[in-house]
Protein backbone atom coordinates (compact mmCIF):
# COMPACT_ATOMS: atom_id res chain seq x y z
CA UNK A 1 0.00 0.00 0.00
CA UNK A 2 1.62 2.88 -1.48
CA UNK A 3 1.45 6.16 1.05
CA UNK A 4 -0.49 9.40 0.50
CA UNK A 5 1.08 12.74 0.33
CA UNK A 6 -1.68 14.54 1.55
CA UNK A 7 -5.32 13.79 3.23
CA UNK A 8 -8.27 15.69 2.45
CA UNK A 9 -11.45 16.42 1.16
CA UNK A 10 -13.28 17.49 -2.12
CA UNK A 11 -16.34 19.40 -1.29
CA UNK A 12 -19.10 19.40 -4.04
CA UNK A 13 -21.87 21.52 -2.63
CA UNK A 14 -22.89 19.77 0.59
CA UNK A 15 -21.54 16.64 -0.33
CA UNK A 16 -18.10 16.31 1.34
CA UNK A 17 -15.51 13.05 -0.34
CA UNK A 18 -12.54 12.16 1.48
CA UNK A 19 -9.60 11.81 -0.42
CA UNK A 20 -5.82 11.09 -0.14
CA UNK A 21 -3.49 12.00 -2.76
CA UNK A 22 -0.84 9.77 -4.09
CA UNK A 23 1.65 10.36 -6.70
CA UNK A 24 1.01 9.16 -10.20
CA UNK A 25 4.31 9.48 -11.24
CA UNK A 26 8.30 9.36 -10.11
CA UNK A 27 11.54 9.87 -11.94
CA UNK A 28 13.75 6.87 -12.60
CA UNK A 29 16.65 9.01 -13.68
CA UNK A 30 19.97 7.96 -12.16
CA UNK A 31 20.65 10.58 -9.46
CA UNK A 32 24.38 10.88 -8.02
CA UNK A 33 25.21 12.22 -4.72
CA UNK A 34 27.67 14.54 -4.63
CA UNK A 35 31.10 13.27 -2.86
CA UNK A 36 34.69 14.36 -1.77
CA UNK A 37 36.85 12.70 -4.92
CA UNK A 38 39.55 12.38 -2.26
CA UNK A 39 38.28 10.32 0.54
CA UNK A 40 34.50 9.37 -1.15
CA UNK A 41 33.34 11.91 1.36
CA UNK A 42 29.89 12.66 1.57
CA UNK A 43 29.49 16.46 0.47
CA UNK A 44 26.88 18.67 2.42
CA UNK A 45 25.73 22.22 1.51
CA UNK A 46 26.03 24.61 4.15
CA UNK A 47 24.31 27.81 4.39
CA UNK A 48 26.92 30.67 4.60
CA UNK A 49 26.70 34.78 5.64
CA UNK A 50 28.21 36.18 2.79
CA UNK A 51 28.65 38.81 5.14
CA UNK A 52 29.76 37.25 7.92
CA UNK A 53 31.88 34.44 6.36
CA UNK A 54 29.73 32.27 8.84
CA UNK A 55 27.52 29.06 8.80
CA UNK A 56 24.04 30.35 9.56
CA UNK A 57 21.34 27.83 10.86
CA UNK A 58 18.04 27.25 9.18
CA UNK A 59 15.84 29.33 11.61
CA UNK A 60 17.81 32.51 10.62
CA UNK A 61 17.66 32.48 7.12
CA UNK A 62 14.55 34.92 5.55
CA UNK A 63 13.02 35.13 2.08
CA UNK A 64 14.17 38.30 0.34
CA UNK A 65 12.68 39.63 -2.34
CA UNK A 66 14.69 41.37 -4.81
CA UNK A 67 13.39 45.18 -6.23
CA UNK A 68 16.51 46.63 -6.67
CA UNK A 69 20.22 45.63 -6.90
CA UNK A 70 20.97 44.78 -3.36
CA UNK A 71 17.58 45.80 -2.33
CA UNK A 72 15.11 43.28 -0.94
CA UNK A 73 11.80 43.37 0.81
CA UNK A 74 12.73 40.42 3.94
CA UNK A 75 9.76 38.37 4.45
CA UNK A 76 9.87 35.80 7.04
CA UNK A 77 8.93 32.01 6.04
CA UNK A 78 5.81 32.70 8.42
CA UNK A 79 4.69 36.08 6.06
CA UNK A 80 5.45 33.85 2.91
CA UNK A 81 3.02 31.22 4.29
CA UNK A 82 0.44 33.65 4.46
CA UNK A 83 -0.29 33.92 1.23
CA UNK A 84 -0.44 30.46 0.96
CA UNK A 85 -4.15 30.06 0.50
CA UNK A 86 -7.19 28.49 2.71
CA UNK A 87 -5.21 26.02 5.00
CA UNK A 88 -7.58 23.55 5.48
CA UNK A 89 -7.15 20.69 3.40
CA UNK A 90 -10.76 21.17 1.59
CA UNK A 91 -10.83 21.02 -2.67
CA UNK A 92 -13.69 23.09 -3.25
CA UNK A 93 -14.86 21.83 -6.86
CA UNK A 94 -16.40 25.46 -8.55
CA UNK A 95 -17.49 24.18 -12.20
CA UNK A 96 -17.31 20.84 -14.00
CA UNK A 97 -16.07 21.53 -17.41
CA UNK A 98 -15.71 18.95 -20.70
CA UNK A 99 -13.11 16.52 -19.46
CA UNK A 100 -11.85 16.36 -23.14
CA UNK A 101 -11.48 20.04 -23.86
CA UNK A 102 -8.72 20.66 -21.56
CA UNK A 103 -5.76 20.60 -23.13
CA UNK A 104 -3.22 18.25 -21.30
CA UNK A 105 -0.41 20.94 -21.95
CA UNK A 106 -2.38 22.70 -18.62
CA UNK A 107 -1.67 19.70 -16.47
CA UNK A 108 1.56 20.49 -14.43
CA UNK A 109 1.33 17.03 -12.21
CA UNK A 110 -0.70 14.27 -11.77
CA UNK A 111 -1.86 12.82 -8.51
CA UNK A 112 -3.59 9.65 -7.78
CA UNK A 113 -7.00 10.88 -5.86
CA UNK A 114 -7.93 7.49 -3.96
CA UNK A 115 -10.76 7.22 -1.27
CA UNK A 116 -10.39 8.77 2.31
CA UNK A 117 -10.98 6.44 5.23
CA UNK A 118 -14.53 7.24 5.75
CA UNK A 119 -17.22 8.60 2.85
CA UNK A 120 -16.34 5.17 0.45
CA UNK A 121 -19.91 5.49 -1.22
CA UNK A 122 -19.81 9.26 -1.62
CA UNK A 123 -16.12 8.80 -3.50
CA UNK A 124 -18.01 6.01 -5.76
CA UNK A 125 -20.72 8.30 -6.05
CA UNK A 126 -18.39 11.42 -7.75
CA UNK A 127 -16.21 9.13 -9.52
CA UNK A 128 -19.04 7.58 -11.39
CA UNK A 129 -20.99 10.80 -12.12
CA UNK A 130 -17.93 12.30 -13.30
CA UNK A 131 -17.32 9.41 -15.69
CA UNK A 132 -21.25 9.69 -16.68
CA UNK A 133 -21.04 12.86 -17.87
CA UNK A 134 -17.60 13.03 -19.49
CA UNK A 135 -16.58 15.84 -17.08
CA UNK A 136 -13.99 17.49 -14.81
CA UNK A 137 -14.42 19.12 -11.73
CA UNK A 138 -12.36 22.28 -11.08
CA UNK A 139 -11.54 23.83 -7.59
CA UNK A 140 -8.75 25.49 -5.49
CA UNK A 141 -6.54 23.93 -3.29
CA UNK A 142 -3.46 24.56 -0.59
CA UNK A 143 -0.80 21.89 -1.02
CA UNK A 144 2.30 22.45 0.48
CA UNK A 145 2.03 25.59 1.46
CA UNK A 146 0.93 27.83 -1.95
CA UNK A 147 -2.71 27.51 -3.33
CA UNK A 148 -3.17 25.54 -7.06
CA UNK A 149 -6.22 24.81 -9.30
CA UNK A 150 -6.74 21.14 -9.67
CA UNK A 151 -8.19 19.84 -12.10
CA UNK A 152 -10.56 16.08 -11.17
CA UNK A 153 -11.09 13.77 -13.62
CA UNK A 154 -11.75 10.06 -13.40
CA UNK A 155 -9.61 7.10 -14.85
CA UNK A 156 -10.51 3.69 -15.08
CA UNK A 157 -11.85 3.44 -11.24
CA UNK A 158 -9.82 5.93 -9.53
CA UNK A 159 -10.07 9.96 -9.64
CA UNK A 160 -7.05 11.64 -10.80
CA UNK A 161 -6.00 15.25 -9.84
CA UNK A 162 -3.92 17.29 -12.16
CA UNK A 163 -2.77 20.46 -10.42
CA UNK A 164 -3.29 22.84 -13.29
CA UNK A 165 -0.96 25.59 -15.10
CA UNK A 166 -2.85 29.09 -15.27
CA UNK A 167 -3.56 30.63 -18.68
CA UNK A 168 -0.38 32.79 -18.14
CA UNK A 169 2.14 30.10 -18.13
CA UNK A 170 1.29 28.77 -21.05
CA UNK A 171 3.11 29.92 -24.36
CA UNK A 172 0.49 30.23 -27.24
CA UNK A 173 1.35 29.08 -30.90
CA UNK A 174 1.26 32.31 -32.36
CA UNK A 175 4.47 33.44 -30.21
CA UNK A 176 6.29 31.29 -31.95
CA UNK A 177 7.24 32.50 -35.32
CA UNK A 178 8.24 31.14 -38.27
CA UNK A 179 8.60 31.86 -42.04
CA UNK A 180 5.87 30.10 -43.63
CA UNK A 181 7.19 28.04 -47.23
CA UNK A 182 6.82 29.79 -50.60
CA UNK A 183 4.42 27.60 -51.68
CA UNK A 184 1.88 24.94 -49.82
CA UNK A 185 3.12 21.25 -50.09
CA UNK A 186 1.24 19.99 -53.18
CA UNK A 187 -1.39 17.28 -53.08
CA UNK A 188 1.29 14.41 -53.97
CA UNK A 189 3.40 15.37 -51.37
CA UNK A 190 0.24 15.49 -48.49
CA UNK A 191 -0.20 11.83 -49.80
CA UNK A 192 3.17 10.73 -49.71
CA UNK A 193 3.89 12.15 -46.50
CA UNK A 194 0.41 10.38 -45.10
CA UNK A 195 1.18 7.17 -46.70
CA UNK A 196 4.91 7.69 -44.60
CA UNK A 197 2.95 7.93 -41.63
CA UNK A 198 0.74 5.52 -42.08
CA UNK A 199 3.82 2.53 -42.66
CA UNK A 200 5.20 4.16 -39.22
CA UNK A 201 1.50 3.70 -37.53
CA UNK A 202 1.55 1.12 -34.59
CA UNK A 203 -0.72 0.63 -31.30
CA UNK A 204 0.63 2.76 -28.28
CA UNK A 205 2.73 0.27 -25.80
CA UNK A 206 4.37 2.30 -23.77
CA UNK A 207 5.89 -0.45 -22.67
CA UNK A 208 7.45 -0.72 -25.56
CA UNK A 209 9.53 2.09 -25.04
CA UNK A 210 12.26 2.00 -22.68
CA UNK A 211 14.86 4.54 -21.41
CA UNK A 212 17.64 3.30 -23.09
CA UNK A 213 19.78 6.35 -21.61
CA UNK A 214 19.30 5.08 -18.09
CA UNK A 215 19.97 1.77 -18.74
CA UNK A 216 23.44 2.78 -20.65
CA UNK A 217 24.53 4.77 -17.02
CA UNK A 218 23.20 1.91 -15.07
CA UNK A 219 25.44 -0.60 -17.36
CA UNK A 220 28.29 2.11 -17.22
CA UNK A 221 28.20 1.77 -12.98
CA UNK A 222 28.43 -2.10 -13.25
CA UNK A 223 30.82 -2.05 -15.35
CA UNK A 224 33.00 0.57 -13.40
CA UNK A 225 31.84 -1.77 -10.44
CA UNK A 226 33.65 -5.04 -11.69
CA UNK A 227 37.05 -2.68 -12.81
CA UNK A 228 36.01 -2.99 -16.48
CA UNK A 229 36.01 -0.16 -18.88
CA UNK A 230 33.23 1.59 -21.43
CA UNK A 231 34.13 2.19 -24.80
CA UNK A 232 33.28 5.71 -26.26
CA UNK A 233 30.86 6.06 -29.39
CA UNK A 234 31.01 8.32 -32.11
CA UNK A 235 27.97 10.98 -32.95
CA UNK A 236 26.98 11.01 -36.81
CA UNK A 237 25.28 14.15 -37.75
CA UNK A 238 22.18 13.00 -40.11
CA UNK A 239 21.95 14.89 -44.02
CA UNK A 240 20.29 17.26 -45.00
CA UNK A 241 17.93 16.61 -47.52
CA UNK A 242 17.00 19.24 -49.75
CA UNK A 243 14.08 17.43 -52.26
CA UNK A 244 11.75 16.37 -50.36
CA UNK A 245 9.77 14.35 -52.84
CA UNK A 246 12.82 12.27 -53.82
CA UNK A 247 13.18 11.85 -49.98
CA UNK A 248 9.70 10.85 -49.04
CA UNK A 249 9.97 8.41 -52.03
CA UNK A 250 12.78 6.88 -50.81
CA UNK A 251 11.91 6.37 -47.13
CA UNK A 252 8.87 4.58 -48.58
CA UNK A 253 11.27 2.12 -50.24
CA UNK B 1 10.05 35.45 -29.03
CA UNK B 2 11.91 33.73 -26.37
CA UNK B 3 15.25 32.14 -26.98
CA UNK B 4 15.47 28.72 -28.39
CA UNK B 5 16.42 25.30 -26.05
CA UNK B 6 18.12 23.54 -28.23
CA UNK B 7 18.29 23.40 -32.29
CA UNK B 8 19.11 20.17 -34.33
CA UNK B 9 16.69 18.54 -36.75
CA UNK B 10 13.53 16.08 -36.64
CA UNK B 11 13.98 13.15 -38.75
CA UNK B 12 11.30 11.17 -40.25
CA UNK B 13 12.39 8.32 -42.91
CA UNK B 14 15.06 10.27 -44.95
CA UNK B 15 13.40 13.94 -44.38
CA UNK B 16 15.51 15.91 -42.07
CA UNK B 17 13.77 19.03 -40.61
CA UNK B 18 16.11 21.80 -39.09
CA UNK B 19 14.13 22.81 -35.84
CA UNK B 20 14.88 24.91 -32.89
CA UNK B 21 12.88 24.12 -29.79
CA UNK B 22 11.13 26.36 -27.47
CA UNK B 23 9.58 26.01 -23.84
CA UNK B 24 5.90 26.26 -23.88
CA UNK B 25 5.32 27.39 -21.01
CA UNK B 26 6.67 29.92 -18.67
CA UNK B 27 7.60 30.55 -14.94
CA UNK B 28 5.26 33.01 -13.51
CA UNK B 29 6.25 32.47 -9.89
CA UNK B 30 7.60 34.90 -7.43
CA UNK B 31 11.09 33.54 -6.50
CA UNK B 32 13.31 34.59 -3.20
CA UNK B 33 16.61 34.54 -2.33
CA UNK B 34 17.49 33.55 1.07
CA UNK B 35 19.34 36.13 2.92
CA UNK B 36 20.47 35.95 6.98
CA UNK B 37 17.89 37.35 9.21
CA UNK B 38 20.64 39.22 11.41
CA UNK B 39 22.65 41.74 8.21
CA UNK B 40 19.88 41.24 5.08
CA UNK B 41 23.18 39.58 3.76
CA UNK B 42 22.77 36.98 0.74
CA UNK B 43 22.74 33.69 1.87
CA UNK B 44 25.77 31.35 0.07
CA UNK B 45 25.53 27.36 -0.21
CA UNK B 46 29.44 25.91 0.69
CA UNK B 47 29.80 22.26 0.10
CA UNK B 48 31.46 20.54 2.66
CA UNK B 49 33.51 17.38 2.96
CA UNK B 50 31.52 16.07 6.02
CA UNK B 51 34.50 13.38 6.65
CA UNK B 52 36.81 16.21 7.26
CA UNK B 53 34.88 19.14 7.98
CA UNK B 54 36.55 21.20 5.73
CA UNK B 55 35.38 23.22 2.39
CA UNK B 56 35.51 21.35 -1.06
CA UNK B 57 35.68 23.07 -4.39
CA UNK B 58 33.72 22.00 -7.15
CA UNK B 59 36.75 20.34 -9.30
CA UNK B 60 36.87 18.19 -5.84
CA UNK B 61 33.50 16.92 -6.45
CA UNK B 62 32.61 13.53 -7.87
CA UNK B 63 29.33 11.74 -8.29
CA UNK B 64 28.59 8.42 -6.43
CA UNK B 65 26.49 5.91 -6.98
CA UNK B 66 25.62 3.05 -4.35
CA UNK B 67 24.36 -0.15 -5.70
CA UNK B 68 22.12 -2.09 -3.44
CA UNK B 69 24.93 -4.13 -2.13
CA UNK B 70 26.20 -1.15 -0.14
CA UNK B 71 29.26 -0.72 -2.41
CA UNK B 72 29.34 2.94 -4.03
CA UNK B 73 30.89 3.55 -7.59
CA UNK B 74 32.06 6.63 -8.05
CA UNK B 75 31.68 8.17 -11.54
CA UNK B 76 33.53 10.74 -13.12
CA UNK B 77 32.64 12.97 -16.13
CA UNK B 78 34.21 11.18 -18.68
CA UNK B 79 32.52 8.25 -17.76
CA UNK B 80 29.39 9.94 -17.82
CA UNK B 81 30.90 11.42 -21.55
CA UNK B 82 31.25 7.63 -22.59
CA UNK B 83 27.68 6.46 -22.49
CA UNK B 84 26.48 9.84 -23.30
CA UNK B 85 23.59 9.44 -26.03
CA UNK B 86 25.09 9.56 -29.74
CA UNK B 87 22.62 11.58 -31.96
CA UNK B 88 22.45 14.50 -30.09
CA UNK B 89 21.09 16.69 -32.81
CA UNK B 90 18.32 14.70 -34.03
CA UNK B 91 14.58 13.98 -32.67
CA UNK B 92 13.89 11.16 -34.58
CA UNK B 93 10.69 9.58 -35.41
CA UNK B 94 10.22 6.11 -34.65
CA UNK B 95 5.99 5.78 -34.81
CA UNK B 96 2.71 7.34 -35.59
CA UNK B 97 0.28 6.58 -33.06
CA UNK B 98 -3.62 7.53 -32.33
CA UNK B 99 -3.17 10.87 -30.41
CA UNK B 100 -6.46 9.15 -27.95
CA UNK B 101 -4.19 6.12 -27.09
CA UNK B 102 -1.81 7.97 -25.10
CA UNK B 103 -2.90 8.57 -21.77
CA UNK B 104 -1.75 12.70 -20.43
CA UNK B 105 0.00 10.87 -16.96
CA UNK B 106 3.11 10.07 -18.85
CA UNK B 107 2.90 13.83 -20.28
CA UNK B 108 6.36 15.77 -18.62
CA UNK B 109 7.33 19.48 -20.26
CA UNK B 110 5.59 20.90 -23.09
CA UNK B 111 7.75 22.64 -25.80
CA UNK B 112 7.22 24.02 -29.60
CA UNK B 113 8.99 22.75 -32.73
CA UNK B 114 10.11 25.82 -34.96
CA UNK B 115 11.97 25.27 -38.20
CA UNK B 116 15.18 27.21 -38.62
CA UNK B 117 16.91 27.87 -41.87
CA UNK B 118 16.20 29.21 -45.00
CA UNK B 119 15.62 26.08 -47.42
CA UNK B 120 12.54 25.74 -48.98
CA UNK B 121 12.39 22.12 -48.85
CA UNK B 122 12.44 22.13 -45.22
CA UNK B 123 10.08 24.14 -44.46
CA UNK B 124 7.48 22.76 -46.49
CA UNK B 125 8.26 19.48 -44.91
CA UNK B 126 7.62 21.30 -41.35
CA UNK B 127 4.03 22.28 -42.83
CA UNK B 128 3.44 19.14 -44.54
CA UNK B 129 3.91 17.21 -40.86
CA UNK B 130 1.57 19.86 -39.43
CA UNK B 131 -1.28 19.32 -42.39
CA UNK B 132 -0.35 15.58 -41.94
CA UNK B 133 -0.45 14.92 -38.36
CA UNK B 134 -3.74 17.32 -38.16
CA UNK B 135 -5.31 15.11 -40.60
CA UNK B 136 -4.83 11.52 -39.43
CA UNK B 137 -5.19 12.77 -35.21
CA UNK B 138 -1.94 10.94 -35.10
CA UNK B 139 0.86 12.04 -32.47
CA UNK B 140 4.36 11.22 -33.29
CA UNK B 141 6.96 9.07 -30.95
CA UNK B 142 10.54 10.09 -31.06
CA UNK B 143 13.55 10.09 -29.31
CA UNK B 144 15.94 13.09 -28.55
CA UNK B 145 18.97 14.15 -26.53
CA UNK B 146 19.27 17.41 -24.74
CA UNK B 147 22.04 18.29 -21.98
CA UNK B 148 23.49 14.22 -22.13
CA UNK B 149 19.54 12.97 -21.40
CA UNK B 150 17.62 11.20 -23.74
CA UNK B 151 13.81 11.66 -23.69
CA UNK B 152 10.86 10.30 -25.19
CA UNK B 153 9.04 12.72 -26.88
CA UNK B 154 5.29 13.01 -28.27
CA UNK B 155 4.64 15.48 -31.29
CA UNK B 156 1.68 16.37 -32.18
CA UNK B 157 0.09 19.69 -33.21
CA UNK B 158 -0.97 22.59 -31.41
CA UNK B 159 -1.79 26.33 -32.60
CA UNK B 160 -0.66 24.88 -35.88
CA UNK B 161 2.73 24.11 -34.54
CA UNK B 162 4.41 21.21 -34.20
CA UNK B 163 4.34 20.61 -30.40
CA UNK B 164 7.00 18.32 -28.64
CA UNK B 165 5.89 16.97 -25.38
CA UNK B 166 8.63 14.99 -23.43
CA UNK B 167 7.12 11.71 -22.20
CA UNK B 168 7.57 9.48 -18.59
CA UNK B 169 8.82 6.01 -19.74
CA UNK B 170 6.04 3.46 -18.20
CA UNK B 171 8.01 1.87 -15.42
CA UNK B 172 7.84 5.97 -13.99
CA UNK B 173 4.32 5.63 -13.78
CA UNK B 174 3.68 4.33 -10.73
CA UNK B 175 0.82 1.46 -10.44
CA UNK B 176 -2.72 2.56 -8.66
CA UNK B 177 -2.62 -1.18 -7.39
CA UNK B 178 -3.64 -0.94 -3.75
CA UNK B 179 -5.21 2.44 -3.86
CA UNK B 180 -8.90 2.79 -2.24
CA UNK B 181 -11.65 2.88 -4.76
CA UNK B 182 -13.97 3.94 -2.44
CA UNK B 183 -17.47 2.14 -1.60
CA UNK B 184 -20.40 0.18 -3.22
CA UNK B 185 -22.03 1.65 -7.17
CA UNK B 186 -24.24 4.58 -6.29
CA UNK B 187 -28.20 3.49 -6.93
CA UNK B 188 -29.81 4.91 -9.91
CA UNK B 189 -31.60 7.85 -7.85
CA UNK B 190 -28.27 8.89 -6.27
CA UNK B 191 -26.53 8.98 -9.49
CA UNK B 192 -28.98 10.60 -11.19
CA UNK B 193 -29.23 13.10 -8.71
CA UNK B 194 -25.18 13.84 -8.64
CA UNK B 195 -25.11 13.76 -12.40
CA UNK B 196 -27.90 16.62 -12.37
CA UNK B 197 -25.28 18.66 -9.73
CA UNK B 198 -22.48 18.27 -11.54
CA UNK B 199 -24.90 19.46 -14.65
CA UNK B 200 -26.06 22.14 -12.88
CA UNK B 201 -22.50 23.32 -11.75
CA UNK B 202 -21.50 22.65 -15.93
CA UNK B 203 -19.23 25.34 -17.36
CA UNK B 204 -16.99 26.04 -20.54
CA UNK B 205 -13.06 25.59 -19.89
CA UNK B 206 -11.88 28.67 -20.13
CA UNK B 207 -8.77 28.58 -18.81
CA UNK B 208 -8.05 32.86 -18.60
CA UNK B 209 -11.11 32.60 -16.06
CA UNK B 210 -9.03 30.90 -13.36
CA UNK B 211 -6.16 32.99 -12.15
CA UNK B 212 -3.82 32.37 -10.09
CA UNK B 213 -4.65 33.88 -6.79
CA UNK B 214 -1.78 32.40 -5.11
CA UNK B 215 0.81 34.75 -6.60
CA UNK B 216 -1.30 38.06 -6.27
CA UNK B 217 -1.69 36.88 -2.78
CA UNK B 218 1.75 36.89 -2.38
CA UNK B 219 2.17 40.15 -4.32
CA UNK B 220 0.21 41.90 -2.31
CA UNK B 221 1.94 40.05 0.84
CA UNK B 222 5.04 42.20 -0.56
CA UNK B 223 3.62 45.40 -1.31
CA UNK B 224 2.26 45.56 2.66
CA UNK B 225 5.59 44.66 3.81
CA UNK B 226 7.35 46.98 1.60
CA UNK B 227 4.83 49.66 3.16
CA UNK B 228 5.63 48.47 6.44
CA UNK B 229 2.59 46.74 7.38
CA UNK B 230 2.14 43.49 9.52
CA UNK B 231 1.44 40.59 8.07
CA UNK B 232 -0.49 37.71 9.73
CA UNK B 233 -1.35 34.50 9.20
CA UNK B 234 -4.61 33.24 8.10
CA UNK B 235 -6.42 31.59 11.14
CA UNK B 236 -6.58 27.55 10.50
CA UNK B 237 -10.20 26.34 9.13
CA UNK B 238 -12.53 23.84 10.45
CA UNK B 239 -12.00 20.91 7.96
CA UNK B 240 -15.43 19.12 6.97
CA UNK B 241 -16.28 15.75 7.87
CA UNK B 242 -18.64 13.38 5.31
CA UNK B 243 -21.75 13.77 5.05
CA UNK B 244 -24.36 11.22 6.78
CA UNK B 245 -26.87 11.15 4.61
CA UNK B 246 -25.85 11.55 0.86
CA UNK B 247 -29.16 11.80 -0.90
CA UNK B 248 -30.62 14.41 1.60
CA UNK B 249 -27.09 16.35 1.21
CA UNK B 250 -27.54 15.95 -3.00
CA UNK B 251 -31.11 17.53 -2.44
CA UNK B 252 -30.13 20.16 -0.80
CA UNK B 253 -26.85 20.73 -3.11
CA UNK B 254 -29.01 20.65 -6.06
CA UNK B 255 -31.50 23.22 -4.55
CA UNK B 256 -28.36 25.46 -4.27
CA UNK B 257 -26.61 25.08 -7.19
CA UNK B 258 -29.87 25.71 -9.79
CA UNK B 259 -30.79 28.72 -7.43
CA UNK B 260 -27.19 29.74 -7.95
CA UNK B 261 -27.40 28.95 -11.62
CA UNK B 262 -30.57 31.21 -12.36
CA UNK B 263 -31.79 34.39 -11.82
CA UNK B 264 -30.01 37.19 -11.79
CA UNK B 265 -27.12 34.77 -9.93
CA UNK B 266 -25.70 35.44 -6.73
CA UNK B 267 -22.47 36.99 -7.57
CA UNK B 268 -24.07 40.48 -8.42
CA UNK B 269 -23.82 43.16 -6.37
CA UNK B 270 -26.32 43.19 -3.54
CA UNK B 271 -26.52 39.98 -2.33
CA UNK B 272 -25.31 38.67 0.81
CA UNK B 273 -21.39 38.52 1.56
CA UNK B 274 -21.63 35.65 3.45
CA UNK B 275 -22.70 33.67 0.37
CA UNK B 276 -19.40 34.37 -1.32
CA UNK B 277 -16.64 32.62 -0.99
CA UNK B 278 -13.12 34.21 0.28
CA UNK B 279 -11.67 34.59 -3.17
CA UNK B 280 -14.79 36.85 -4.48
CA UNK B 281 -14.63 38.19 -1.16
CA UNK B 282 -11.45 38.93 -1.76
CA UNK B 283 -11.75 40.42 -5.13
CA UNK B 284 -14.21 42.90 -3.96
CA UNK B 285 -11.84 43.78 -1.38
CA UNK B 286 -9.07 44.45 -3.81
CA UNK B 287 -11.51 46.58 -5.43
CA UNK B 288 -12.56 48.70 -2.79
CA UNK B 289 -9.05 48.56 -1.75
CA UNK B 290 -10.11 47.33 1.65
CA UNK B 291 -6.84 48.04 3.36
CA UNK B 292 -5.00 44.71 5.30
CA UNK B 293 -7.14 42.39 3.40
CA UNK B 294 -4.31 39.82 2.27
CA UNK B 295 -4.57 38.69 5.83
CA UNK B 296 -7.81 38.79 6.59
CA UNK B 297 -10.19 35.96 6.71
CA UNK B 298 -13.70 35.07 5.27
CA UNK B 299 -15.80 36.71 8.18
CA UNK B 300 -13.54 39.59 8.38
CA UNK B 301 -13.46 40.14 4.56
CA UNK B 302 -17.57 40.44 4.89
CA UNK B 303 -17.43 42.47 7.62
CA UNK B 304 -14.89 44.71 5.97
CA UNK B 305 -16.79 45.05 2.54
CA UNK B 306 -20.07 45.41 4.71
CA UNK B 307 -19.14 48.54 6.52
CA UNK B 308 -17.87 49.89 3.66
Amino acid sequence: MPRSLWNGTISVGLINVPVKLYTATESKTVHFREVHLEDEGKIEHRRFCSKEDKEVPYEDVVRGFEIGKDKYVVLSKDEVAAAAGDPAHVIDLEQFVPADDIDPVFYAKTYYAGAGDKGGDAYRLLHDALERTGRAGLGRFTFHDREYLAAIRPRDSLLLLHTMRFADEVVPGKQVEYDAPGRKPDKREVEMAAKLVDSLHERWKPGKWKDEYRASVLDMIERKAAGKQPRKPREQPPEETPDLMAALEASLK
Amino acid sequence: MARSLWTGSLSFGLVNVPVALFSAVRDQDLHFHQLHEKDGARIETRRFCAEEDKEVPLDAIGHAYDLDDGKTVVVTDEDLEAVAPRKTRTIDIEAFVDADEIDPIAFDHPYFLAPTGDAEGPRRAYQLLVEVMEQTGRLAIGRFVMRAKEYLVAIEVRDERLALTTMRFADEVRSADGIDTGGKKPAKAQLDQAVALVEALAADWDPSAWKDCYRKRLEDVIARKRKGRKISAPEPAREPAPVPDLMAALERSLAEATKGASGSGRRSAGDDLADLSREELYERAQQADVPGRSSMSKDELVDALGSG
